[in-house]
């Protein structure tokens, strides 16, 4: 009905001290308070307008009261529109900001400058119908969002209240903090006590303050010290830290954070002495810009793009050290598969031409140099072959839900193992429209057939093959091996099965078809790349395809 | 029709108007001649009469009823066809707001705020304001306490319609008998049926307003004959003469008489002066290619004069002279020829700066204050003649370093309340100044202090001006009167009631013989001085009027209001020439270049725009076939930076000067 609920109405009568007022009263109420309520905004409005405001303001208000002869209510000072704030969580709830005081702050407090005296300013808003381009104008052509003014305290000194730049106060305790830390970085002298740091960084609460001064300091530091591979391996790992810490926001700072990172991952040199493992602090970086760019790639859409641009570009100029060239790959490794598809697979045989010279002894006399080609090469490999790892893994589950439907039957035996189950099934279903494909596509088909004789060699090459990280691949490769032996004393099974299903499967293979020979084609592009290297990223499922 | 239902039916409806004695009677009367009745044969066998009689015996006060009439008249016109369906609709916001307003006085709150709040939407657009005022009537003491509520119920609202509108509307009262949408529409709506085909949508602007009972007291009052003429005599035709002939005396009486006589009967036949008009031009490009000064003022339309019904000061020779210097440097505006704009920022005002005010040579700036203070700066005492306001601005860096310490402004202090308004004399020398603590003062600016508080008003006082000429000067109040003064005289001269709310601003005619005001009601009016009379009523702002200006020639008005629209009135006709749109806030301020050619107007939205009111007045007799082209006339915007622009003021050499506070952008 009313605007103002009886409620309302019932709490101000207790609050006045009526406490034995009748709902119905309060229902009566109600609307006239409302009505009053508008009553007094329409006069204290016509009060605002005119003083030429188009804000409303206490002064207003009281003007309001004063004309309909209520006493105005005391104690809103006027000076300027009210803040409101919102209630959280309620839509139309505002409350002003009222903060308690205490006396002796107040007390003590120094007396408040003067406030500044009503001056006057002329100056010229047109000469003949043209607006000179003066300061003291609006900006030309600029639908003008009300700036400050700053030409008054250029002109005739602090005419106006002048809003300084806030002083950052820092606690002394902050401040020894992060000297602290600071000196530990520089001295490198002791690794553990810096380990112990790291891990407070990344877990104390209330280092927010300092998230300026670090990302300074890291900034300062990395241009400075490019030289100096411990240095900057510290740095990289305090980056890590801040990211890691949950009490930290760090966006508003990763725009200065970014360039030093990215300086850690493709810079020419890093560290000045031979014994310097800078490929490790490139592959640590290259984790940290892809933590990064998870956590905030959604927020700012450019930050993967510009980042990957820049990798790109470092990775296509041939003038480039082979060490950038290196950075730019694990940097691109690091974020993803899709990125690694997209702009280092289609990349991929131009580059492998321009890094054959330097890949052979013979060739390239300078150690150094051939055994900075020999790890861009690795790293290449591991890129693409992770990749393609995960390709392969992708399109085995697709047909999935219509076994699983056909099987009802047999659903508890689904039910007990049904991953395994799914891929046994998929491979022998996959078998026959492969081999299908085999012999229609003429070119494709031979080199496939090539490329599984080598196969059982697949062991003794993952051996040989010092480059490839092991500890990553291993156990994945021999879970697929253990896989694939279930999966042989499976397949006699299901294969029976299979028979009835394969016309019904026809249709669903269709639809991944291309997605198998997109597949297909990259598996036999890379193959030819890299020769039996590729081979340990296949899964043995997979392989057991080409078989 | 069964005769015991028709008993209990009149049995309902003698009840429920309360007539409780006839009913008993009638009870009674029903107990004697039981069932035997002969008065019931002839309207037993009427179905016209049965449905008439049930429809009264239905309880009139179920509220339902009026959200159930409602929503069908309104499906019903929006369905009908287009071609009438805007007069159609334009009978349903009266019909809603006496609906709702019947529901209040009815008692049935919480049915009116519903049905208030479901169909609201539909006239939102044309009739915010009104429906946010009525939004708050919840109660029947309110609509009695209203005054826009009372003056709403009490007069009927007027809707020209035409025949078949017309025609569509009573069959389909009559053939859904909806009595209640009959009744509402017989009590509150008067309709002007006119033969022939409906107006277009576009051109009703007295369809916009209901303002009560206004509309033909309005057309009433505007048939009334005023003389918008310039005063015979005055400086602008002495300037004319003296460029003609050197001895200005020689012959001037006759001349005079005789200029006189053919203005007036110009005066008589507005209609068709503006092709008179045309031909008095070309007569004079032809013949006065020799003459200069003469060839300058021909483009200034030569209005006819009249003699002023006021007692009139007598001007020092000085100050005349001065005027004429004034007016003979003059330059020339027209869409072509921009002025030059000098702005006088305010800073540090704190919000407290509620008006300014700049002297007709642009040298004096007064400002009033939330804080009962009136402050007054010299412009060319600080070193900042108008002129060269540029190269002032150093000197002014000097003269407050020089002056540190001291204020570079006089101090008025007197008021007890915040000062709304205030005024220069035309030379300068005075200054009046008014405020909520219903007085205004007369403050001498030689002297820098106050010589009198006139006190008449009974409410804060929201504006004051002074006459063209001095010692006269007009205030208007929250009483909603507004009043006429003299320097000399404490009690006011003339009074003049009839605005319904505010009255907000007041403008004098060039002549004196006329002043304008602005309301809260959203009408402009305009009183003759002499008889304290209403002679105008300008219907067609749709919130409340801030800002009005007077063209040179006293021809036309234009008037700001809150939302931002400036309307050219027509003074002969009352009628609006077209509206401005371009502002998105309130106008504060307008002024009109000295030979009226351009149009200032300052506003909130913190910009000053240029309009070209030749070309717009020009056009009237066009604007019936091209009916929007013409209506965006905008020369110029200069956009301040951040200061909302409070006054203008146009000096007699049409330089323009505009005031206004910085304010600190909302953080």
């Amino acid at each position: 009905m009313s605007i103002v609920p009886k409620e309302t109405i019932e709490v101000i009568a207790q609050s006045i001290g009526i406490t034995n007022l009748l709902p119905e009263a309060a229902l009566m109420l109600a609307p006239d308070v409302e009505y009053r309520v508008r009553e007094i905004m329409q006069e204290a409005i016509k009060c605002m307008r005119h003083s030429k405001r188009t804000t409303l303001t206490a002064a207003d208000v009281d003007g309001a009261l004063n004309l309909r002869n209520v006493e105005p209510i005391y104690g809103f000072a006027s000076g300027g529109p009210f803040r409101f704030r919102k209630a959280i969580g309620h839509r139309d709830l505002f409350y002003t900001d009222d903060r308690e005081v205490e006396f002796k702050d107040v007390i003590e407090a120094p007396l408040p400058k003067a406030p500044l005296d009503t001056e006057i300013v002329c100056h010229w808003l047109a000469i003949e119908g043209v607006q000179p381009a003066i300061p003291e104008n609006a900006p030309l052509e600029v639908i003008r969002a009300p700036a400050e003014n700053k030409i008054h305290e250029q002109k005739d000194g602090p005419l106006i209240d002048v809003r300084l730049p806030v002083k950052h106060v820092l606690s002394r305790e902050l401040q020894l903090y992060f000297q602290k830390i600071a000196e530990l970085t520089m001295s490198k002298s002791n690794p553990a006590l810096f380990k112990e740091a790291l891990v407070s960084l990344a877990s104390d609460s209330g280092l927010h303050p300092l998230v300026p001064y670090f990302t300074n300091f890291i900034a300062d530091e990395v241009s400075r010290g490019l030289n100096d591979f411990q240095l900057l391996f510290n740095l990289m790992h305090i980056v890590r830290s801040l990211l890691q810490n949950p009490h930290i926001h760090i966006e508003p700072y990763l725009h200065q954070l970014m360039p030093s990172v990215v300086t850690c991952l493709v810079s020419r040199k890093l560290g000045n002495r031979f014994a310097d493992n800078h490929w490790e602090l490139r592959d640590f970086t290259a984790t940290l810009v892809a933590l990064i760019c998870k956590r905030y790639g959604n927020v700012y859409i450019t930050l993967q793009s510009r980042l990957t641009k820049t990798l790109v570009n470092a990775l296509l100029d041939p003038k480039k050290a082979l060490t950038q060239h290196y950075g730019a790959i694990q940097g691109l490794a690091a974020l993803g598969h899709n990125v690694v598809r997209l702009l280092i697979l289609s990349n991929l045989e131009p580059y492998l031409r321009l890094l054959e010279p330097e890949l052979d002894a013979e060739k390239q006399k300078n150690q150094m140099k051939n055994y900075e080609a020999w790890r861009v090469y690795g790293a290449l490999l591991h890129a693409a072959g992770l990749c393609i790892h995960d390709r392969l893994k992708i399109f085995p589950p697709l047909p999935s839900p219509s076994p699983n439907f056909l099987h009802k039957g047999k659903g508890k035996i689904i039910n007990t193992e049904p991953h395994k189950r799914k891929l046994s099934i998929d491979s022998s279903e996959n078998r026959s429209p492969q081999k299908r494909l085999i012999t229609t596509d003429g070119p494709d088909g031979l080199q496939s057939q090539e490329h599984t004789s080598p196969a059982p060699m697949q062991v003794d090459d993952t051996m040989g093959n010092d480059n490839l990280p092991q500890n990553s691949v291993q156990p994945s490769s021999s879970e697929q091996a253990s896989d694939a032996n279930e999966s042989k004393s499976r397949n006699v099974k299901a294969i029976e099965g299979g028979k009835g299903r394969a016309i019904t499967m026809k249709a669903i293979l269709g639809q991944i078809w291309k997605d198998d020979l997109d597949s297909g084609r990259l598996l036999v592009k890379l193959h030819e790349l890299y020769g039996e290297r590729i081979l340990p990223f296949i899964p043995s499922t997979e392989m057991s395809i080409f078989l | 029709m069964d005769p015991e239902l028709v008993d209990e039916f009149v049995r309902g409806y003698l009840k429920k108007k309360g007539f409780n004695s006839s009913a008993k009677a009638f009870e009674e009367d029903l107990h004697h001649n039981n069932g035997s009745s002969f008065s019931s044969i002839d309207y037993h066998n009427d179905p016209e009469l049965t449905k008439l009689i049930r429809s009264f015996s239905q309880s009139k006060d179920d509220p339902t009823q009026y959200r159930e009439c409602y929503s069908k008249l309104r499906s019903w016109a929006y369905n009908s066809l287009d071609l009438y369906k805007h007069e159609l609709l334009r009978v349903m916001y009266p019909v809603f707001i006496h609906c709702y307003m019947d529901l209040v006085g009815k008692g049935h709150t919480q049915e009116a705020r519903a049905f208030f709040n479901s169909f609201r939407k539909d006239h939102e657009m044309i009739h915010l304001r009104d429906l946010q005022k009525l939004e708050g009537v919840l109660a029947p003491s309110h609509l009695e306490e209203m005054e826009f509520a009372c003056s709403l119920r009490q007069s009927k609202v007027n809707i020209k319609i035409c025949q078949y509108s017309y025609d569509l509307l009573l069959q389909y009262l009559h053939r859904t008998e909806s009595t209640l949408m009959l009744g509402i529409i017989n009590e509150h709506i008067n309709f002007q049926v006119y033969s022939g085909q409906p107006n277009s949508a576009s051109d009703d602007i007295e369809a916009v307003t209901i303002v009560g009972s206004f509309q033909d007291k309005a057309n009433h009052i505007n048939q009334k004959e005023i003389q918008w003429g310039l005063l015979e005599d005055s400086l602008e035709d002495r300037l004319e003469k003296t460029g003609l002939l050197s001895d200005s005396e020689k012959g001037q009486g006759e001349s005079k008489d005789g200029d006189m006589d053919d203005s007036k009967k110009r005066a008589s036949e507005i209609g068709k002066q503006g092709s008179s008009l045309k031909k008095l031009k070309k007569d004079k490009a032809g013949n006065a290619t020799a003459k200069v000064v003469r060839q300058e003022t021909s483009t200034v339309s030569p209005a006819p004069r009249v003699k002023s019904e006021l007692a009139l000061p007598v001007m020092s020779t000085e100050v005349e002279q001065s005027i004429l210097e004034d007016l003979r440097n003059r330059v020339q505006l027209s869409s072509v020829a921009m002025p030059s704009v000098s702005f006088y920022t305010f800073v540090n005002t704190h919000n407290g700066l509620n008006c300014a005010s700049i002297s007709h040579d642009g040298s004096l700036v007064a400002s009033g204050f939330s804080d009962s203070s009136i402050k007054v700066w010299d412009m060319a005492k600080i070193g900042q003649a108008g002129s060269c306001a540029l190269q002032g601005e150093n000197d002014t860096n000097d003269q407050i370093v020089g002056t540190n310490g001291r204020r570079s402004y006089t101090l008025l202090l007197g008021h007890s309340g915040p000062v709304y308004s205030a005024t220069f004399s035309p030379p300068g020398d005075f200054l009046l100044s008014s405020s909520a603590d219903t007085t205004i003062r007369l403050w001498s600016t030689k002297l820098n202090a106050n010589l009198v508080c006139y006190k008449g008003h009974n409410y804060p006082v929201w504006d004051v001006q002074f006459s063209p000429f001095g010692h006269y000067f007009a205030s208007c109040s929250h009483d909603r009167t507004a009043r006429i003064w003299s320097m000399d005289r404490i009690q006011p001269l003339r009074i003049m009631a009839g605005h319904l709310s505010d009255v907000d601003c007041v403008q004098w005619h060039p002549n004196c013989n006329y002043i304008a005001t602005g309301s809260s009601d959203k009408t402009v009016r305009l009183w003759d001085v002499q008889t304290g009379e209403c002679v105008r009523i300008f219907i067609g702002h749709r919130s409340m009027v801030l800002s009005l200006a007077m063209s040179p020639d006293g021809r036309y008005m234009a008037s700001g209001d809150e939302d931002g629209t400036i309307m050219m009135w027509d003074l002969s006709t009352a009628r609006c020439i077209t509206p401005l749109m371009g502002h998105n806030s309130c106008v504060w301020s307008l002024a009109y270049s000295g030979e009226g050619s351009l149009l200032a107007s300052g506003s909130a939205d913190c910009t000053v725009k240029l309009w070209d009111v030749t070309s717009s007045t020009k056009l009237t007799k066009a604007e019936e076939k091209n009916g929007n082209s013409n209506r965006l006339r905008s020369l110029r915007t200069f956009p301040t930076k951040s200061t909302p622009v409070h006054a203008l003021r146009f000096s007699r050499r049409n330089l323009l000067f505009a005031a206004g506070a910085l304010s600190k952008p909302a953080s």
